[in-house]
């Protein structure tokens, strides 16, 4: 460093008042710059301090010493954040939009789900349009090999299905274990063995995973494009699993465990069977069916002085259940398994509890006096229960159809105990719990426990573990139905407003439940409303909901404003009946909705459109009622329309109401008739006269 | 009764408003309010005489039927009449205290009333029976100790605000049997504390003032919770008029001692066995009751050879994600399975993504590639000529890896040494 340039630098420090970005001379070079600024700045930091004290001791309140020290700044440590940080933090800050559709609509505004059909079947075909380019790509390989992405995303390349090693080896096995090719598998494992080619036990073992878990079957051939349009979640390391999943799920109900299968065959030539292959073993016969040669196989364990793992413990309470009658049988030998556990150190886990819970639920009333004990223990050996574990107890406590008297404790216990914490999906029964609180909730009549349950279900992750867009719609209609019995309309609108149908349509069952409440609540003004939801929700060609509408409509007497939005909404429902949908026709009319929807006309005073209405009696052969046409023909006299009132009682007579003769004695009385209007009516006498 | 009672205390609590709002901005209003019916019976519903009796006799009943229980109601009767003398020397107590409180600093008249005060007491009690004394005993302990303190306390002006209210107040609240006694006992040394502190400040109302604000937030939570029990008082009152009335006049039980909840709750016995039951069971949760106590807790697991996810496994996470809901619900939540996927950019940006071998390549291996084409290339002429171009250009290409760099250049060498005759024909 320059001479000058420090002894022009060092005397600055004494100058306090000096700010830190004094200009400095602009031949002075960088080093001595961060030495000015450094020392600039020191400065200004105990002049600050010392102002900091003594304003400190001004304050007589205040008579600690001014706790920060000239220490150094520690500077963080560099944080490093996971990839979807920034993602997940603009996420959280997104709130559901109630007048929104799901996002995955929102791209196209043709495309938004009106109804439930339209819901289903734009979701699904979203997911099959993926499927389908999917299933290209891997059918056809060879054409989309260019790789375009920079970096390379391994995702959108094809997958390779064929197996590429040809020759007969170790290799080739693992390869085609992990291809899930079962047959192709066992034949090479086969050849291996004539060849006198030794495999190792790993593989052996990962060849009997496979044989046990497909059932000894080729998984269904994956690429059948309509057998995947369900929505395909992504599992990135294991893209074949899901594939596998709907065949699967329609297979395991044909596929059983066949005596001396591939898995059992290559299981007896094995020398020394594992605890590996014992599991693979029951898990596979558990998995198919085979309870009871699940047990004697875990005999065949302990006879070879293995020892378990939990993974086995827990196929075999799953098949307990099923080998013994009797409700107690059943749970000693459940707790006769979790105490060979114990004593071979096994450590159970969640699925454990959870399998233990589902197979109590089988166990009648034994369930309702273990099943508190079995989460105890859990608990001692710090397994938190999932939510799958309060479902089967809840399914314990609460049986369908069976009345519950005084067991809304547990509900509330179970309520006490989840709510406001969120929770992750760690078994795949997890997903029931919601629905199934909220069964109980609709069967005890419990609003209270199920805005509980409604409100963790807001909590953190929890929405994901409402399961999919079907139990959503079952779980929404539960809570609406209890809405509707117990809550007043406001509140109920309130939540049908936010619910609807941004993530849930209801079903024509729910409207009427709907209109029931607003009919107990007095708030039958709101009809013209619902109507236009019923309308856009496609539940307009109902025809008992339709006709529900009209009878709430007709039934009593409002101020006329509401009476005109009524004789509106009444027209639109005739335009439903009258043009049908493609020709046909969807709702057919009755005495009853004809006579009522006139009658809205008529308390409207839509006296003309009433009096079309009127005309579609004798178009769809009904006939009105005598009711209907008194009314009418009180309505035509406020009007003082003597040739309607005539009109009228020739109607009457074409459909030979034994009320004619008393309509004309009324029309005769109250109207000022001309001759020939009165000739006509003493014909019209006469002719019923007769006819009678 | 109880209606001419609850007209009283109507009464009487118009009564305070007035003479709250007459006399002191007071710290302690609030906290007097809910002893206000109470203490300001006789000072304010004077012309009520017979109501501010059946006050007392209420009062009595509270008092005989917890503290103690042996007395007879006969001797009730009794005792009101002296606790009406009682009062009528509080009343007086009052009436100085007004006085007191607008002069404020006029400490040394206060100490004297102190006594005066409960001399009064004595003196009215030293005429009755000698079962009497026993509550004449207890008020006079009261005073006592309200009269002991005064003298402890270092005389602050302060405390002229406060004492005397408070002595009033405690005095009433331990006849009434509902009051705490920790309240009357904390705040004077609390005050004296305050004000000793006040004192080494010069500007010392306004430090003292602003100290004591302070201690008010922090016995704001007592306060709330005894209004709550003033204005309960028609409940407790309530309660204690059906307790008379279902014994009569005969012994109070230890029963009818129980019916009588201190905290304002009242009257107990409707809620029955069935609501106790209820507390317990709530009390006890399921979720803790025994366990099947076949493993130990702190169990060790043998630890079995993994070999990565199995088969099962993998079922088992797919089974989950199957079975739970996995639709983004809005555009980030689908970048981040994007992201999750690898298809979309990694935030944070990173220029860099997806060159991690090149990483920790220096970068002059990059450019500066002549050390490659020393040995097997012409030192000069066209060849060196045009490799010296390709590694210009190799150097400006960021496409390339320093590995395919090299292979590019080796391709030259090995070409260049298949023409070598054909180039010594052309250079010869």
């Amino acid at each position: 460093m320059d001479q000058s340039q420090l002894a022009m630098v060092v005397p600055r420090r004494y100058l306090l008042s000096e700010p830190p970005s004094a200009p400095v001379m602009a031949s002075s070079c960088s080093q001595a710059l961060r030495h000015h600024v450094c020392k600039s700045s020191r400065i200004l930091r105990i002049h600050l301090q010392k102002s900091y004290r003594s304003f400190a001791l001004n304050s007589a309140a205040d008579q600690q010493p001014a706790v920060s020290s000239p220490e150094e700044i520690v500077i963080p440590k560099k944080k490093t954040w996971s990839k979807e940080a920034v993602l997940q933090a603009l996420a959280s800050a997104v709130k559901r939009d109630p007048t929104a559709s799901d996002s995955r609509f929102q791209d196209d505004p043709y495309l938004t789900p009106k109804t439930s059909s339209e819901f289903k079947l734009f979701s699904l075909s979203q997911e099959s349009g993926r499927n389908a380019a999917k299933y290209f790509i891997n059918t056809y390989p060879k054409y989309f090999q260019k790789d375009y992405a920079q970096p390379h995303i391994p995702c959108l390349m094809p997958e390779t299905l064929e197996a590429q090693i040809e020759e007969a080896s170790e290799a080739a096995l693992i390869e085609r274990i992990r291809m899930r090719k079962v047959k192709a598998a066992v034949d090479l494992y086969d050849q291996l063995l004539q060849a006198g080619t030794s495999v190792s036990l790993d593989v052996t073992n990962q060849l009997l995973d496979l044989i046990c878990f497909c059932g000894d079957h080729d998984p269904a051939q994956e690429n059948v494009p309509e057998q995947r349009n369900e929505e395909t979640e992504d599992v990135q390391d294991e893209p074949q699993a899901k594939k596998g999943r709907a065949p699967k799920a329609s297979g395991l109900l044909k596929a059983t465990w066949k005596e001396n299968n591939n898995a059992e065959r290559i299981f007896a030539l094995l020398s020394e069977p594992n605890t590996h292959s014992y599991s693979a073993l029951i898990r596979g016969m558990v998995k198919y069916g085979a309870y009871s040669k699940a047990f004697s196989t875990y005999t065949d364990l302990l006879n070879n002085r293995l020892k378990a793992d939990v993974q086995t413990f827990n196929a075999l309470i799953i098949a307990a259940p099923e080998v013994k009658e009797k409700y107690n049988e059943k749970w000693e030998l459940i707790v006769d398994l979790l105490k060979q556990m114990a004593e071979q150190k096994v450590k159970p886990n969640l699925l454990t509890l959870n399998a233990v819970l589902k197979a109590l639920r089988r166990c009648g009333t034994l369930g309702k006096s273990q099943a508190f004990p079995v989460i105890s223990e859990m608990k001692a050996l710090s397994i938190d229960p999932s939510l799958a574990s309060y479902n089967h107890l809840l399914t314990i406590f609460y049986k369908t159809g069976a009345t519950i008297q005084g067991q809304t404790d547990i509900l509330q216990e179970v309520m006490n105990e989840v709510s406001g914490k969120s929770f992750t999906a760690q078994d795949p029964d997890d997903a029931q719990f919601f629905i199934t609180a909220m069964r109980i909730c609709l069967d005890t009549k419990d609003m209270e426990q199920a805005y509980r349950v409604h409100e963790l279900l807001g909590v953190g992750e929890n929405w994901r573990l409402l399961g999919n867009d079907f139990q959503q719609n079952i779980y929404y209609a539960r809570f609406f139905s209890l809405l509707c019995m117990m809550e007043n309309i406001d509140v109920m609108l309130k939540w049908y407003r936010d619910l609807v149908p941004s993530v849930y349509y209801p079903s024509s069952n729910i409207m009427r439940d709907l209109l029931q409440a607003l009919d107990t609540d007095n708030r039958l003004d709101l009809i013209p409303q619902i109507w236009k939801d019923i309308k856009q929700l496609g539940h307009a060609n109902r025809q008992n909901l339709v006709e529900e509408l009209l009878i709430l409509m007709a039934r009593e007497k409002h101020n006329q404003e509401v009476q005109e939005s009524f004789a509106e909404c009444a027209l639109d429902i005739k335009k439903i009946y009258d043009t049908g949908d493609r020709g046909k026709v969807l709702l057919s009319w009755t005495a009853g909705s004809l006579s009522d929807l006139i009658s809205v006309l008529l308390a409207a005073h839509r006296r003309q459109d009433a009096w079309e209405m009127l005309k579609l009696f004798k178009t769809h052969n009904r006939v009105p009622s005598e009711e209907l046409l008194n009314r009418f023909l009180t309505c035509v006299k406020e009007a003082g329309e003597v040739n309607q009132a005539v009109e009228l009682v020739q109607i009457s007579a074409g459909f030979c109401l034994p009320e004619t003769p008393k309509l004309i004695q009324r029309v005769q009385q109250e109207f000022e008739l001309t001759e020939q209007q009165r000739n006509m009516l003493s014909d019209l006498e006469i002719q019923t006269f007769n006819s009678d | 009764m109880y209606r001419r009672l609850l007209i009283n205390i109507y009464q009487v609590r118009h009564g305070f408003i007035h003479t709250q709002n007459t006399r002191l901005p007071s710290t302690k209003c609030k906290e007097r309010e809910s002893f206000a019916p109470v203490i300001w019976a006789p000072c304010t519903a004077r012309p009520l005489g017979t109501s501010s009796i059946s006050f007392n006799e209420n009062k009595e009943s509270s008092t005989s039927l917890s503290e103690d229980k042996e007395k007879r109601p006969e001797e009730n009767e009794a005792k009101e009449e002296v606790n009406t003398d009682g009062q009528k020397s509080t009343e007086m107590n009052e009436c100085t205290e007004i006085s007191n409180a607008t002069l404020a600093s006029q400490l040394e008249t206060e100490t004297v009333d102190r006594p005066e005060d409960s001399k009064q007491v004595e003196k009215t009690k030293s005429g009755k029976e000698s079962l009497l004394e026993l509550l004449g005993a207890m008020k006079v302990e009261v005073t006592t100790v309200r009269k002991i303190r005064p003298s402890k306390t270092p005389r602050m002006s302060a405390r002229a605000d406060q004492e005397p209210m408070e002595s009033t107040h405690s005095m009433f609240q331990h006849a009434t049997a509902e009051g705490s006694q920790q309240h009357g006992t904390l705040n004077p040394a609390l005050v004296a504390a305050v004000s000793a502190a006040a004192s080494t400040l010069p500007n010392r109302h306004q430090a003292e003032s602003e100290l004591l604000k302070q201690l008010r937030k922090h016995e704001a939570v007592p306060d709330t919770q005894r209004r709550a029990d003033g204005q309960n008082i028609g409940h407790i009152i309530a309660d204690m008029k059906v307790g008379r009335r279902t014994n009569g006049r005969s012994n109070a039980s230890p029963t009818s001692h129980i019916r009588f909840d201190d905290d304002g709750k009242g009257y107990t016995q409707d809620r029955g066995i069935t609501g106790e039951l209820d507390a317990v069971r709530r009390r006890r949760s399921p979720f803790t009751s025994k366990r099947l106590n076949i493993f130990t807790a702190g169990m060790e697991q043998d630890t079995l050879s993994d070999l990565g996810p199995t088969l099962w496994d993998i079922d088992l996470a797919n089974q989950i994600v199957q079975a739970t809901n996995q639709t983004p619900r809005n555009g980030f939540e689908e970048m981040i399975q994007w992201t999750k996927d690898g298809k979309l950019w990694q935030y944070p940006i990173n220029n860099e993504a997806g060159l991690e071998e090149e990483a920790s390549v220096p970068f002059h291996e990059h450019v500066f590639l002549e050390k490659h084409l020393d040995e097997s290339f012409p030192r000069q002429g066209p060849v060196r000529h045009f490799m010296e171009l390709v590694i210009t250009g190799l150097a400006k290409n960021h496409q390339l890896t320093v590995q395919q760099k090299k292979e590019h250049i080796d391709w030259f060498r090995d070409y260049f040494r298949q023409k070598d005759d054909v180039l010594k024909e052309a250079e010869a």
